[in-house]
């Protein structure tokens, strides 16, 4: 692949990541934050995929296939099912409200940038230079884990944060070895699993979801 | 490779052969397999102590075993030294261990740990390189700690004496970590030839020693890091009380000889004043809890406690003299605080299996409670007054051989060592006076309390004697106890030998049947010492004998016509040493409350008297519980950062992260 086609290829790829992690912020309906989950695994297998044509190399090809199949198809079934038996439809009330949460996610794109300088000035490649946006998504991921209330947003929040870790390594490294990305895969499909039953039980046990009903658990 | 190398490295793998059998065998005969399979090889790793004393060194790098830097192994006089002692101890224990076994500590992670334990004690004087050594280290620690627990489910105090340990174990750690690291980066290397070979400036020498002191210290149990010690070694199942009194402790001594006068070669004479200091006070605190302690193994632990100060005094006292140029009574220091760490293991050993053998019959180990055993648990009985003669440094005994040796360099100080030497010297030889003094009346209240007079509990007068395995355990530990008391020069110049090596000198001590010291005016026969005592008291039976020739005639005891006497009337542990309690009150400060409950129809008649009298450890009380309590206050603070919510919880891992992030955006 010539790199008149790879840039833009790679940049779209990039800019789909980006956005639909930004996007995640702005809904509130949780059916769409699971849309959007899929939109973005959809996005890091293209941006895999573009760098497996790229470098010609057919492993990290078959790399981004079983990365899409996970994370835009296998996790968002997952979650659209523990949706429909929780039965809750909206985010309540996040703990920062949208518009503060849409300016908090531009201030980390600028400290992701920032930071992730000295990664860029390592090798300043085409992909190197995309490390920014992973490392956006990797905190916008965090906090949507600090700031919302349902279990299923939580969940979506881990999972951008595991979507910004994994398009990090295939950024940077050309993927990690299959064996890591084998177990890191089975850790994440577990967690689901296991958020998943929590979220039937939380539900039966509090008739909602909210996380802060927890809060009385402690020792 | 030679003799040494081969028994060396067949005790290490029996000590794993055993740890096999104990995880793996049925339980009817796990304590035997274990217990041969250890005593195997404690008896190959002694002769390769022994074969290392006599000359023959081993050396072996094994790349492969740990990372980075490979595990290197070298087995040299001073090392085989305490590897022949941790050997003769382990044999000991090890067979008393099949019969205790029995007593609840059968189970898989005991007798499995056993023998990793007796292996990682091995390890520590052959590891020649600092990472060798600090996992060597590290894993005595940790076995050591998991046999501590054994009982812990029987006993609420084991958990706290594991926790103890536990903290100071790793703090010493942490702090032999410092220094040997500090050392090994100024040095080309890390092995210990590299290490010995380095130019290092006096300011990071001092930072070594004093943090590798403090870390070994708190593994002699030495004042004021000794507050584990009085806890874990009681609270330990014997056998592995014997082993951590009578080996482990003398791992520290290893520690501070190695890192001080060897890899350091000697330093200036504050650092040797200050192991002199620790050590005396050591010696007088150890011993005085002793004294009015009245817990039999709590009593043993601080008596480790005192001899390890001994030892430390003439550590000191030895870097001290080198230090001032005065190499021959350095050797001689040397030589009698390593004879003193000899002697302190045969005796050790051989009280703390005693002490388990009365605890085994009787289930308690208050002195308060026990009383007649002599007649129930005779070899016992006779075996621990072997044990009790010894600690108490009198002439047929072994203690006594290596504390007369030292007072001798002490003495002969004066002339040679200056001003520091002229003040200090005096001082501690009244303490290694008064500490003698006081180990008698500790070891008379001990074997008289414990085992003399009647039972004062049912419990005790239904002791009965412990299977032959623990009596063949603990004689094994007496006759060793018995040939060093009388035939101290057949270890002496092997020890002497060693020192000549370390302090590049002539041997210290000499002759056979009488001891003779090279460089200074005296000479002691412990043969012919014992052989006069025989004599009198063969002598004096027999004047007896010939005086009243009358028929024995049994006779009821005078009791002032107050009716039979009852064990209530007996001398107590705590009765016994409560004159001692007198005299040192300001130092002990016993607590004790008195509450008076009267009738209720007058107050002038009483009902009820409760006393209560505890002697707590004064420096524990002073130094560590205000740290405890502001550690506990800290943490009863930060109970108000974590309220719960889980939000609250993930804001702080983002805050940190984005914080971290922020920091290296603006300085890089």
């Amino acid at each position: 692949m010539s790199d008149s086609v790879y840039m833009p290829l790679l940049d779209l790829a990039c800019g789909a990541f980006l956005l639909a992690g930004v996007l995640v912020l702005w809904r509130r309906d949780l059916a769409a934050i699971v849309r959007l989950f899929a939109l973005q695994g959809a996005a890091l297998a293209a941006l895999v995929i573009v760098l497996a044509a790229h470098e010609g190399s057919a492993g990290l090809a078959a790399a981004g296939v079983a990365v899409g199949g996970l994370r835009a198809g296998l996790l968002p079934h997952l979650m659209r099912r523990a949706l429909v038996a929780g039965g809750e439809g909206q985010e309540s009330r996040p703990l920062v409200n949208v518009a503060t949460s849409l300016l908090v996610a531009a201030v980390l794109a600028m400290v992701a940038y920032d930071a992730s300088q000295p990664l860029v000035r390592l090798t300043p490649t085409p992909a190197t230079q995309a490390v920014p946006v992973a490392l956006t998504v990797l905190l916008v991921g965090f906090f949507v884990l600090v700031t919302r209330r349902r279990a299923l947003s939580q969940v979506v929040g881990f999972l951008l944060m595991d979507n910004a870790i994994t398009a990090t390594a295939f950024l940077t490294a050309g993927g990690v070895p299959l064996v890591v990305e084998l177990g890191v895969s089975l850790d994440v499909l577990l967690a689901v699993l296991v958020l998943q039953v929590l979220t039937l039980r939380m539900r039966a046990a509090f008739g909602g979801t909210d996380l802060d009903e927890l809060r009385e658990l402690r020792d | 490779m030679n003799a040494a190398g081969a028994s060396l490295l067949s005790a290490l793998g029996l000590c794993l052969v055993s740890a096999l059998a104990g995880a793996t065998a049925p339980r009817r005969v796990r304590p035997l397999l274990a217990g041969l399979g250890t005593a195997c090889a404690g008896a190959a790793a002694a002769a390769a102590g022994v074969a290392a004393l006599a000359g023959q060194s081993w050396s072996a790098w094994l790349p492969g075993v740990l990372p980075l830097a490979g595990a290197r192994l070298a087995l040299d006089p001073l090392g085989g030294m305490f590897v022949a002692v941790t050997g003769a101890v382990a044999v000991c224990a090890a067979v008393y261990g099949i019969g205790y076994a029995k007593h609840g500590v059968d189970g898989r992670v005991t007798q499995a740990t056993l023998p990793l334990f007796l292996g990682a004690m091995l390890l520590v004087p052959v590891a020649a390189s600092v990472s060798t050594l600090l996992v060597a280290w590290e894993l005595m620690a940790v076995t050591s700690l998991l046999l501590v627990l054994a009982e812990h489910a029987r006993r609420p105090a084991v958990a706290e004496a594991g926790l103890w340990y536990a903290v100071m174990t790793h703090l010493g750690f942490a702090a032999i970590v410092a220094g040997m690291a500090g050392f090994a980066a100024g040095a080309a290397g890390e092995s210990f030839e590299q290490l010995r070979a380095a130019t290092l400036s006096p300011a990071v020498r001092d930072a070594v020693f004093v943090a590798t002191l403090a870390g070994f210290a708190s593994k002699a149990g030495i004042v004021p890091l000794h507050v584990w010690l009085a806890r874990a070694h009681p609270e330990a199942p014997s056998p592995v009380s014997a082993l951590m009194s009578a080996a482990m402790v003398n791992m520290g001594v290893y520690g501070i000889v190695r890192v001080g006068l060897d890899l350091l070669r000697g330093g200036p004479s504050w650092w040797w004043l200050v192991v002199l200091a620790m050590g005396a006070l050591s010696a007088l605190f150890g011993i005085l809890q002793a004294a009015v302690a009245s817990d039999l193994k709590r009593l043993l632990g601080y008596s480790t406690t005192e001899n390890m100060g001994l030892v430390l005094i003439g550590v000191g006292a030895a870097g001290f003299f080198a230090s001032c140029g005065d190499k021959e009574l350095a050797g001689l220091a040397l030589v009698a605080a390593l004879l003193h760490v000899v002697n302190h293991a045969g005796f050790k050993t051989l009280l703390f299996l005693a002490a388990g053998s009365v605890l085994r019959a009787t289930g308690t180990r208050d002195l308060d409670a026990l009383g007649g055993l002599r007649g129930r648990m005779p070899y016992t009985t006779a075996l621990f007054a072997v044990g009790a003669l010894a600690a108490s440094a009198l002439p047929p005994g072994n203690g006594f051989v290596s504390e007369w040796l030292l007072l001798q360099s002490l003495i002969h100080a004066l002339p040679t060592s200056g001003v520091a030497g002229a003040v200090t010297m005096p001082p501690a030889v009244g303490v290694i006076a008064l500490s003698a003094g006081l180990a008698i009346a500790t070891f008379v209240k001990a074997f008289g309390v414990g085992f003399l007079a009647r039972a004062r509990t049912p419990a005790a007068g239904r002791a009965a004697e412990s299977p032959p395995t623990m009596i063949c355990g603990m004689a094994l530990a007496a006759a060793c106890c018995v040939a060093l008391a009388l035939a101290p020069a057949a270890v002496l110049p092997a020890l002497s030998h060693l020192v000549a090596v370390l302090l590049p000198g002539h041997e210290a001590v000499g002759g056979v049947v009488t001891l003779r010291l090279a460089d200074v005016q005296g000479t002691m026969s412990p043969l012919l010492i014992a052989a006069a005592l025989a004599v009198a008291a063969a002598l004096l039976l027999g004047s007896v004998r010939l005086v009243a020739r009358r028929a024995r005639r049994p006779a009821r005891l005078w009791d002032c016509g107050a009716g039979p006497m009852t064990p209530r009337m007996e001398y107590t542990a705590t009765s016994f040493a409560e004159p001692l309690q007198r005299v040192f009150d300001n130092v002990l400060a016993p607590e004790s409350d008195l509450a008076v409950t009267p009738t209720k129809e007058s107050a002038y008649l009483v009902e009820s008297i409760h006393y209560r009298a505890r002697i707590p450890d004064r420096i524990e009380r002073r130094l560590y519980d205000p740290v405890l309590a502001a550690a506990a206050s800290i943490g009863r603070g930060a109970t108000r950062l974590a309220n719960g919510s889980i939000h609250r919880y993930l804001a702080y891992g983002f805050y940190a992260l984005t914080g971290v992030l922020l920091v290296l955006a603006v300085v890089w």
